[in-house]
């Protein structure tokens, strides 16, 4: 196996055209690595775009959050803006691994590994990310969703480079929050993860509405079912709205036999109720 | 200043943080082979052929080694079932059935993959459930012939590997006696030890000898293993031992180092072998499953008139050390609490799994478990207050165990139940919803087997103690055993080195297991320390004119009492002696005497008494998280005595990772079997608790000295893993106003219990 060290975005896509499906990105590591070991992955060549300066920022672009791809979890975790406008990716990162894990692993290595249990990515789909993919041929946008194709499968082509995400920020009234289910309280993977934006016109009316889960063997997704049973409804009703919807999460998980899609379908009302409530919690608090 | 009581600086500290500790895994010679075992892929089969021919193939291949070639007897520790190789059935999934040699370990490892063994399977007995079915499938049709060192009879008959009863006969009175009877089955599954550094050995033959390199923790008992398998003298083989990284009772018996050792004969050549990650767990000697079903006539007032206890426990297919804990639950049930009489019947059973064996406080979390759920159950249908109810349920000084040994000091209890509360109090620990508190106690015994050692005072008036007690992590040498030299010379700990361990050059040793090498070790070294003491004494007199009684040793110096200027250095004495007299050195043995028992107590007892018994009391806080189910451990108290502390640090240590350990047979730790076959394969799928869900563990170390300890010490490292998954079991059934009767609690269990309350 071959290792090369690329310097700037030009080089990493001149090598990944190089080497099409030989080439291999490595950020972190914390994925390739275990993956080379296993003997699940070898390829010809590791492109290391670690030293690559500027895929490191979060920044404000015309009040959309955009977020270098060599971003770490730590970083995401510690970042005030994103505490700010991105609760639910800032608790999302701090649920990845253990601080060891968190200091190597970058947001794009989460994104394009698009494991079934990657922690970031719920919390992306509530903030409606656009992906840029760049290549030798030029770049591209694509929103997150597409670019999810199935346990592990993306939309990314073997001569692309995820340069950056953008998100849509929270807005006025609206509260969002990650909340992840594991064995142990670290270093293991979702059971579940469970991420929801709730947006609350005045009147209280909850007008904005997005849930997004990880965990099972199914890539994230968005749970558009249960959005639309919370839809239109009014924070002060009776929670047992709530409920209703983590039903309609758990339906969701399907009825899989596997003692770890029991235990999923399980908790998912009682994690939805909880996150839910914290949510309404929060805007009813900013809100008096 | 006394070395005891302080934490000086393990003397392998800096090279194992560095990385430049060698330890098993490490070792490499020139001109070396490695070979690697082909296993059994199912549980239980006929052997019907091995085909050496894909191996063969393989760049680097020696050769494939089978049944055939190697001794065809059948050995062990106890029972001698176990065969080199299989040869016409095997027993277990993982069962060496064939090894391959290879100039490379790549290439020996690619053999044993390769290697095509036909074997037609059969239904696997998996449980010890169905092993003693009527008309259950015999794992060993054979059993009969075994032998059983020492000829002991211990109950063998069929899939029953080794049984154990203690029955006064008077039970059924004491049950028609009863108000009301409290009855549970309590049901546990393996735990792996999950050593860091896999089991290796490194194996040379020259002149009729063998020589073995290893990390073991009881190198006379690999020496005297190897000779059993190999079917030569004792003397014929050396061990010497290494770093080790890990064993927690894994790397008390033979493994690796039978096959090693016959090849370097066959090629007179180095031959190296090592487990993979899966070879370790499926050939790891995990504490043993078990179900332990106790019923217990209550009366009115608190009385226990009896106590009927029925455990079954799981050997696997051999018989390893089962049979000899098979004594343990004797020293468990009816001894800190107070029952009139008591039934205990143990069964050791074999089925088609891994053999089982000793893991850290053999049996004992798990018999703990057992006994102290059941207290609970009976304060509650009493509705007594449970801390209040095993305080007066406390045996008494001179109480009886059930083989009829004395409780000498079991007040030491009553002391912890007031330092455990002083820390927190029991009326508020544990509050609030979903929030629960629990107790456990135990008394634990200090390993009575023989040491030697031998103290030599070098030219340059430091020490050297020579000797094979074995370095397992605890500090026990590193440390304990350099402090009580040191104590007992009037040396500084920096001032005395401990050998390695090596079975041509020291006294036998049992061993690093059962927290002995402190106690009995630590005391060879105080006797022969107060020998050498004594001839540094005669010399120096004749070097200070002045009368032996009347000399003091403080720091490396001898000097006359009360005339600092008359004095002489160790260095000083020591290089006169030499040349006059001839070079001090002493050496003395160390076996901790039976204590008083009833012989007659029970039939198949191998383990007849629980000598230097230490205290111990746990207490558990937990919360539990009602949507997922979730247990976090909030505080965790442990007040332990250890007789006298010589390395507090080291104690606490122990502590601290004992109840790690712990947590992870409590709560989230798996080893599944199914149909014979283990369900976990990886650390991944393990759940090995980690830093973020082991709390600050407390310590309250109290002291007690004992009499026959050095300086007073007894046993403390194993211990603190015994009490724990019964404290926490008690903790969360606390909280969820739901009885916890199997471990580990996994979230589902108590979501399962909170819904059942519901
Ligand atoms: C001990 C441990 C614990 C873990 N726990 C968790 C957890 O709790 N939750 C969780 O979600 N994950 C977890 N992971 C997985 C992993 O840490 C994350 O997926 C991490 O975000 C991967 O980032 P990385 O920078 O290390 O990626 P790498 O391993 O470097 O790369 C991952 C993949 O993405 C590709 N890639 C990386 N960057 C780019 C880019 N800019 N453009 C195109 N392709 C790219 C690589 O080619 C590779 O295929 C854990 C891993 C370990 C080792």
């Amino acid at each position: 196996m071959r290792f090369c060290r690329v310097r700037s975005v030009a080089e990493a896509v001149d090598e990944l055209s190089r080497w099409g499906t030989e080439g291999r990105i490595l950020a972190g590591g914390t994925d390739v690595m275990p993956q080379y070991l296993r003997g699940e992955q070898s390829p010809a060549v590791l492109i290391d775009i670690s030293g690559i300066d500027g895929l490191g920022g979060i920044s404000d672009v015309g009040g959309v959050t955009s977020i270098g791809a060599l971003v770490t979890m730590r970083r995401l975790a510690t970042a005030s803006l994103i505490a700010l406008r991105h609760p639910a990716l800032s608790q999302a990162a701090a649920a990845v691994g253990a601080w060891q894990t968190q200091t190597v692993a970058t947001l794009g290595g989460n994104i394009c590994t698009a494991a079934a249990t990657a922690d970031t990515l719920p919390a992306l789909l509530i903030a409606d990310a656009q992906l840029t993919l760049v290549s030798k041929s030029g770049r591209r946008r694509i929103g997150l969703e597409d670019f999810l194709a199935g346990s592990g499968a993306t939309a990314l082509r073997p001569t692309e480079l995820l340069r950056a995400v953008e998100l849509e920020p929270l807005g006025e009234r609206s509260s969002e929050g990650y909340l992840k289910v594991a064995r142990r309280s670290a270093m293991d993977l979702a059971v579940v993860g469970l991420a929801l934006r709730l947006d609350v016109a005045p009147s209280g009316v909850i007008d904005g509405v997005r849930i997004a889960m990880c965990g099972g063997d199914q890539s994230a997704h968005r749970v558009s079912a249960a959005e639309s049973a919370l839809l239109g409804t009014r924070l002060s009703d009776d929670p047992g709205a709530f409920g209703e919807v983590g039903a309609v999460l758990a339906d969701a998980v399907g009825s899989a036999a596997l003692p770890e899609a029991q235990y999923r379908r399980r908790v998912l009302p009682g994690l939805f109720d909880r996150l839910a409530r914290r949510c309404a919690g929060e805007i009813a608090g900013a809100g008096a | 200043m006394s070395a005891l009581g302080t934490s000086p600086e393990r003397s392998d500290a800096d090279a194992k943080l560095r990385g430049q500790a060698v330890y098993g895994a490490d070792l490499s010679k020139t001109g070396m082979l490695w070979a690697a075992l082909a296993r059994s892929p199912v549980a239980a089969g006929h052997l019907r052929a091995i085909d050496p021919v894909p191996a063969l193939r393989i760049d680097g291949v020696l050769e494939v080694v089978t049944a055939a070639d190697v001794p065809d007897w059948r050995t062990g520790v106890i029972v001698s079932d176990t065969p080199m190789l299989a040869a016409d059935y095997v027993a277990y999934e993982g069962e060496p059935v064939a090894i391959v040699v290879a100039e490379s370990r790549a290439a020996a490892e690619a053999g044993a993959r390769s290697v095509a063994v036909d074997i037609e399977p059969v239904e696997p007995v998996s449980t010890p459930e169905q092993a003693l079915a009527p008309g259950a499938r015999l794992v060993h049709p054979e059993w009969n012939r075994f032998a059983v060192a020492g000829g002991a009879d211990i109950g063998r008959n069929g899939n029953v590997v080794a049984e154990v009863v203690h029955d006064p006969g008077d039970l059924d009175e004491a049950f028609a006696a009863a108000d009301f009877v409290v009855e549970g089955t309590y049901r546990t599954l393996r735990q792996y030890q999950a050593h860091l550094e896999p089991k290796m050995a490194l194996a040379t033959y020259e002149s009729g000898r063998y020589t073995i390199e290893v990390s073991h923790q009881y190198p006379f008992r690999l020496r005297d293993r190897v000779a059993q398998i190999l079917g030569v003298a004792p003397s014929a083989v050396r061990v010497v031992g290494h770093h080790i990284g890990g064993g927690f009772g894994a790397k008390l018996d033979v493994s690796l180092e039978a096959f090693a050792a016959l090849l370097a004969q066959r090629y007179r050549r180095p031959v190296r072998m090592q487990h993979t990650a899966l070879e370790e767990r499926l050939a790891a000697p995990c504490r043993a499953n078990a179900i332990t079903a106790v019923r217990s006539a209550v009366r009115r007032d608190g009385t226990i008139l009896a106590t009927d206890v029925e455990i079954v426990s799981d050997s696997g297919a051999y018989a390893n050390n089962g049979p000899a804990l098979s004594s343990i639950p004797m020293f468990v049930f009816g001894s800190i609490y107070r029952v009139d009489t008591a039934r205990i019947w143990t069964r050791n059973v074999y089925t088609n799994t891994a053999p089982t064996g000793a893991y850290r406080g053999v049996n004992g979390p798990w018999l703990v478990f057992a006994n102290e759920r059941h207290m609970d159950a009976i304060a509650d249908a009493l509705g007594r207050d449970r801390r209040e109810f095993r305080l007066a349920s406390l045996a008494r000084d001179g109480d009886l165990m059930r083989n009829g040994q004395p409780l000498e000091q079991v007040s030491i209890l009553r002391e912890a139940f007031d330092r455990v509360d002083d820390l927190s109090g029991w009326q508020d620990a544990g509050a609030g919803e979903l929030r629960g508190v629990g107790q456990a106690a135990a008394i634990w015994l200090t390993n009575p087997m023989p040491g030697h050692a031998t103290v030599k005072l070098n030219e340059d008036g430091t020490a050297t103690v020579i000797t094979s007690a074995t370095e397992n992590g605890s500090g026990a040498v590193a440390t304990g055993l350099r402090q009580i030299a040191a104590e007992a010379l009037g040396l500084a700990t920096d001032q005395v080195t401990v050998t390695m361990p090596d079975t041509d050059a020291t006294g036998y040793d049992a061993g690093s297991q059962g927290s002995r090498t402190t106690h009995v070790v630590g005391r060879a070294i105080a006797d022969a320390s107060a020998e050498v003491r004594s001839q540094v004494l005669d010399q120096a007199s004749q070097m200070l004119e002045a009368a032996a009684e009347d000399l003091v040793i403080t720091d490396g110096v001898v000097s006359v009492a009360g005339v600092p200027t008359a004095s002489v250095t160790l260095g000083q004495v020591a290089q006169s002696v030499t040349w006059t007299e001839g070079p001090i050195a002493a050496g003395a043995s160390y076996v901790t005497p039976t204590p008083p028992h009833d012989p007659l107590c029970a039939t198949g007892m191998l383990i007849k008494g629980w000598p230097t018994p230490t205290y111990h009391l746990h207490q558990a806080e937990v919360s539990v998280d009602a949507v997922t189910g979730h247990v976090t451990v909030d505080r965790y108290i442990v007040c332990q005595e250890v007789g006298r502390a010589i390395h507090p640090d080291a104690i606490t240590g122990q502590i601290q990772g004992g109840v790690a350990q712990g947590l992870g047979f409590a709560l989230s730790e798996r080893v599944d079997l199914d149909h014979g076959r283990y369900v976990q394969r990886t650390f991944k799928q393990h759940g090995l608790p980690l830093a973020a869900d082991v709390p600050r563990v407390e310590a309250i170390v109290m002291e007690h000295a004992d009499p026959a300890g050095p300086f007073g010490a007894k046993g403390a490292a194993e211990p603190p893993v015994v009490p724990v998954a019964a404290a926490v079991a008690n903790a969360v059934a606390d909280a969820i106003g739901a009885p916890i009767d199997s471990l580990p609690i996994r979230p589902e269990d108590v979501l399962d219990a909170l819904e059942r309350t519901q």
